[in-house]
């Protein structure tokens, strides 16, 4: 078959290009450590939340020094904790995110941030991020899940390691 | 300048019907060409061929086309994104 | 001189009516395109937010489904009836699979419908991807099915078209444009086997209640194995229209004829096994399966970055022709009042930048800064919402006179439509991706929220809002626009020669082509062991970890009144209830929340 020369050499580009993608997100994995929402988290009866052991009670659990873990259910039209009461992590500080809906699908977002994932009944999504100063994040479900979708939404308080105190974690 | 006679339309694959070779408009009748759709043809003042055409144009276009999509996406990847807030690590 | 109409009445029939109903379809998806755009961004609000995602519901699914399809349809009859040059081999399955499609689709629509009158208990507010266990009325799904059974007719009726000539013509080449329409269709049985076995065998049983619960994960990853071919499935016929149509609107003759049948062939391998890129940030899904995802859509690109010279160089070639020299002003020699050329030029330019957010969505990790927001829909109204959609209006100037015998009403019209649909389209996208990168959600009747706001580093949300409003209703002018030119040349009368419906052969001619680009069975063949490798151990995994039915049952998509009043009453903690009423679309459930407030 004869291809033009043109046509080669911008083939020969398409493919440096393709190959460049690939090779810029691998870097992304391997060289800046990012990782994927997989199947780590495990799964979830939707129905039986109440019997799981976090889960039942989900908020901030401390799980070593200057890590945490947050439980989080999304239902419709609210995540529990994060709308009636904001998520609450102490600042810098390593925090794992466990989300999962107890309803239909939900998404999770951190408002402005890379920490998105969606929130699928039956499943568990985990995410770990670093969070540094004091801050406060919006929180929003981006996946829609019923007739007040637009209504789901929290925040999260990143509170300073000087007023972190009990109350805020469940364990 | 009108077309040339299109002899080298061969019925092909590209599928059109038998017998249109004279169906072309009347180029006479079109006052300034380009007013009339599906006209582009009338237009044409010299055939190229195969063999006379290197698509230099399009080379160009091309090349900056990718100019254009790889700095738009180191910027995506290491400005907007990896720049950003909460990197997800695990 | 005898023009479509002429040589095949019967067939133009079809195709004329397949245009109705895109065209009806386009109508009113894009009429509520605009009440959206301007409600989402709350510059106008006439109706209910729970109403907007049933006006949301039908956009996607009148747009992206029926009018893109119907298109489709009626294009790809007309091409295998040219191509051919034979009519169909029975009008009456051709008639069968248009009746059976339009049953579905009316069954689909009014099921969506439905849902702004609550008088009549049936709502499909599911949008276009209906993931369960969100929970739509049967009629929904089943309207479904019927439509994509009727498309597979379809793909019967013109492979029985092939099969006759190839009885006829036992050592030609297939034509251009049938053997386009062939790839797609092997494509398109390919890949809606996935949606077919989410609806026929779990939602629609679900729906009725013959089984209680449905494995979401399951469901959405079969949606999604349908769900990325789709979309090649609307941009074939704009390719087939680049590829065969415009080098000649252009003034030219197409580039390679080989290489077009490469970019097909292409598409049949690699356009399903890549659905996974949709579940980036989907738990329950290995990293490794997403990984082999994204390659093979990055490779997916191959294609389309062939089309993009292969196309742009047959217009060259009619821009040299027209006396066009240099290195880039030969574009100025280009038929640029045609609107036929110009709509599909600026359509392939707004591919060209809608290409470049395709690759981003493709990139696995970088989809946390983009899934789920503004971006996404920024994105597929570059492509199918313009590349796609610009095309067939484009395509529709000169194919209508074809199928009609009849001439464009009014070009001038046709010109001013088309350039207005692109700079609605470069307001509305880019400011839509721009707000994606901010965080602002897509799917939102209301992207306004209590407890923080979105932080623009250039410009401001308020800009972005604007933008996407008046890009919207720039939008809907030119349909509107569109719409009256087709129907004023609908209501023309017949001429002998509605325009120059002649396709020069191409520069490098298929004898070029190896013949084995030909052997469409060797071609089915390997995608469907690619499918088989990338998709049976995800598939394994979804069902051996929650089982084939799951545990979810269905879930409507509005929850009792008190339910509401709670999510309003804690999404709003810091808000006084009377500011709460005043926000519209909770205003029932703010009320039920005082009253509660009131008895506690």
């Amino acid at each position: 078959m004869e291809i033009h020369r043109y046509e080669k050499i911008w083939l020969a580009g398409a493919l440096l290009l393709i190959v460049g993608f690939i090779a810029t997100i691998s870097y992304g994995a391997v060289g800046a450590g990012i990782e994927m929402v997989d199947d780590d988290g495990g799964q979830i009866e939707p129905n039986a939340i109440s019997d799981h052991p976090k889960f039942s009670e989900p908020g901030t659990y401390k799980t070593g020094e200057n890590e945490y873990d947050v439980y989080v259910v999304a239902y419709q039209f609210a995540f529990d904790p994060g709308t009636s009461d904001p998520i609450r992590v102490p600042a810098n500080s390593e925090v794992t995110f466990h989300i999962t809906s107890r309803d239909v699908v939900h998404g999770f977002e951190i408002v402005g941030t890379n920490a998105n994932t969606m929130a699928i009944p039956g499943q568990v999504a985990t995410i770990t991020v670093e969070f540094g100063e004091p801050t406060e994040y919006g929180l929003l479900c981006h996946e829609y899940c019923g007739s007040a979708h637009h209504a789901m939404e929290g925040s999260i308080q990143v509170v300073p390691q000087s007023q972190w105190n009990e109350s805020m974690v469940v364990n | 300048m009108a077309a040339e006679p299109e002899s080298e339309e061969m019925p092909t694959s590209a599928g059109e019907g038998a017998g249109d070779g004279a169906s072309i408009p009347d180029t006479e009748s079109i006052d300034d060409e380009g007013y009339v759709i599906g006209s582009g043809r009338a237009g044409v003042v010299r055939q190229i061929d195969h063999d006379d055409f290197d698509p230099i144009g399009t080379l160009v276009l091309i090349a900056i086309y990718m100019a254009i999509v790889g700095a738009m996406w180191i910027f995506m990847y290491f400005v907007e994104f990896l720049g950003g807030d909460l990197t997800v690590i695990g | 001189m005898a023009t479509f109409v002429d040589r095949y009445p019967d067939e133009a029939k079809v195709v004329q009516a397949s245009f109705a109903v895109a065209f009806i379809a386009l109508g009113i998806g894009a009429f509520f395109g605009l009440i959206q755009a301007l409600h989402r961004t709350n510059i106008l609000r006439v109706i209910d937010s729970v109403d907007y995602y049933t006006l949301l519901t039908a956009h996607g699914v009148l747009l992206a489904l029926v009018f893109t399809i119907f298109f489709l349809v009626g294009v790809f009859t007309w091409a295998i009836a040219k191509g051919f040059e034979r009519p169909l081999p029975d009008i009456r399955l051709t008639w069968a699979w248009f009746g059976l499609m339009t049953t579905g689709t009316v069954l689909t629509a009014v099921a969506i419908l439905a849902g702004l009158v609550p008088e009549i208990p049936m709502s499909a507010d599911v949008l276009y991807t209906f993931y369960a266990p969100l929970e739509a009325h049967p009629a929904f799904y089943i309207g479904l099915a019927m439509f994509i059974v009727g498309t597979w007719m379809a793909g019967a009726d013109w492979f029985l078209a092939y099969r006759d000539w190839r009885g006829d013509n036992p050592d030609e080449r297939i034509p251009l444009q049938p053997f386009m329409v062939l790839t797609t269709m092997i494509m398109w049985y390919v890949s809606t086997l996935g949606v077919a076995v989410a609806v026929v065998f779990f939602l629609i049983p679900w729906s009725l209640g013959l089984i209680e619960t449905v494995n979401p994960l399951l469901t959405r990853t079969l949606f999604w194995y349908f769900g990325h071919p789709v979309v090649y499935f609307w941009l074939m016929p704009a390719y087939l229209l680049w590829y065969t149509v415009l080098p000649k609107l252009a003034g030219g003759r197409l580039f390679s004829d080989p290489l077009a049948r490469v970019v097909f062939v292409l598409f049949v391998l690699l356009s399903t096994p890549v659905g996974i890129h949709h579940q980036y940030v989907d738990p329950g899904i290995a990293e490794g399966f997403k990984f082999i995802a994204m390659t093979n859509t990055m490779f997916l690109l191959l294609p389309s970055l062939l089309t993009a010279f292969t196309v742009v160089a047959s217009v060259e070639h009619g821009a040299r022709q027209r006396g066009g020299e240099g290195y880039l002003s030969w574009l100025g020699a280009l038929p640029w009042r045609d609107p036929a050329f110009a709509g599909m030029a600026l359509a392939g330019l707004m591919f060209a930048a809608g290409g470049f957010s395709g690759m981003v969505n493709a990139g696995m990790n970088i989809n946390y800064l983009v899934h789920n927001t503004l971006w996404v829909p920024g994105h597929f109204h570059m492509t199918v919402g313009t590349a796609v959609a610009l095309t067939m209006m484009a395509g529709t100037y000169w194919l209508l006179p074809q199928i009609t015998g009849k001439t464009v009403y009014s070009r001038p019209i046709g010109l001013f439509q088309v350039v207005l649909w692109f700079i609605g389209m470069v307001f509305m996208s880019n400011a839509m991706h721009r707000g994606g990168l901010l965080g602002i959600p897509r799917r939102t009747a209301e992207p306004q929220y209590q407890n923080f706001d979105f932080a623009a580093a250039v410009g401001s949300v308020g800009e972005i809002r604007m933008q996407i409003a008046f890009g919207g209703l720039l939008l809907f002018l030119s349909v509107v626009f569109f719409l009256f030119n087709v129907a004023a040349t609908w209501a023309e009368d017949r001429v002998d020669t509605p325009v120059d419906d002649t396709i020069p052969a191409p520069l490098s001619p298929p004898s070029g082509a190896p013949l084995i680009l030909d052997n469409l069975a060797l071609w089915t063949g390997i995608a469907v062991v690619l499918v088989v490798l990338a998709y049976t151990l995800p598939l394994a995994s979804i069902v051996t970890d929650s089982g084939l039915l799951g545990s979810s049952p269905g879930f409507p998509v509005a929850i009792s009144l008190e339910a509401l009043a709670e999510a309003a009453a804690s999404a709003l903690p810091h808000v006084s209830l009377d500011a709460a009423a005043g926000l519209r679309p909770l205003d029932v459930a703010a009320e039920a929340a005082e009253t509660l407030e009131v008895s506690r």
